[in-house]
């Protein structure tokens, strides 16, 4: 979430909304955002539906895979980071700074 | 004949140590290209809960979805 934060402005600048989603409770979303210092909303996915139909649900874990989904203005995904590749998110800060410039 | 057996074991080894290091990774529901599920789901903004849907922002800007494990882990 820290390396969200730290290029919010690039993925701001262009056109893009940065959504965390957890199955922590809002109260705890809310706590951790400000921990660490995230200005985004910190979505909670309180039983984890959300998390099924994306099909990232992990029953060992009880909990979401660590996956970021760029979507597109026309809902299409664009790109997707799983596990230990979406730790750092350059792929998708990338890809919308080039979707920028080729307009 | 144990040069062989060495040759052999060396060739061996690294692939079985290879495959031992990879868990096999678990396909993607869903992939790049893929309309993505509409959702509406609440954070709370300091003040009260807020709705947020996917949908409110088809055609005004892309949406980068961070799914992370829990709160106050990593990343």
């Amino acid at each position: 979430m820290k390396a969200f934060q730290q290029n919010l402005k690039k993925l701001e600048a262009a056109d893009t909304q940065v959504l965390g989603v957890s199955m922590d409770s809002p109260f705890a979303n809310k706590a951790f955002a400000d921990q660490i210092g995230v200005t985004f909303p910190l979505l909670s996915d309180w039983g984890g539906d959300v998390t099924r139909q994306y099909g990232i649900y992990v029953d060992k874990y009880k909990a979401a895979r660590r996956v970021n989904f760029l979507i597109g203005k026309d809902g299409k995904i664009l790109e997707e980071q799983v596990d230990r590749d979406a730790i750092d998110p350059k792929k998708i800060v990338d890809a919308c700074e080039r979707k920028e410039l080729s307009r | 004949m144990l040069g062989v057996w060495l040759l052999t074991a060396a060739i061996v080894c690294p692939q079985i140590k290879a495959q031992g290091n990879k868990p096999e990774p678990v396909p993607m529901k869903l992939k790049v290209g893929d309309v993505a599920p509409d959702f509406k789901l609440q954070y709370f903004d300091g003040s009260g809960e807020k709705d947020v849907t996917l949908s409110q922002y088809r055609g005004k800007s892309n949406v980068v979805l961070a799914f992370y494990i829990f709160a106050f882990t990593g990343g």
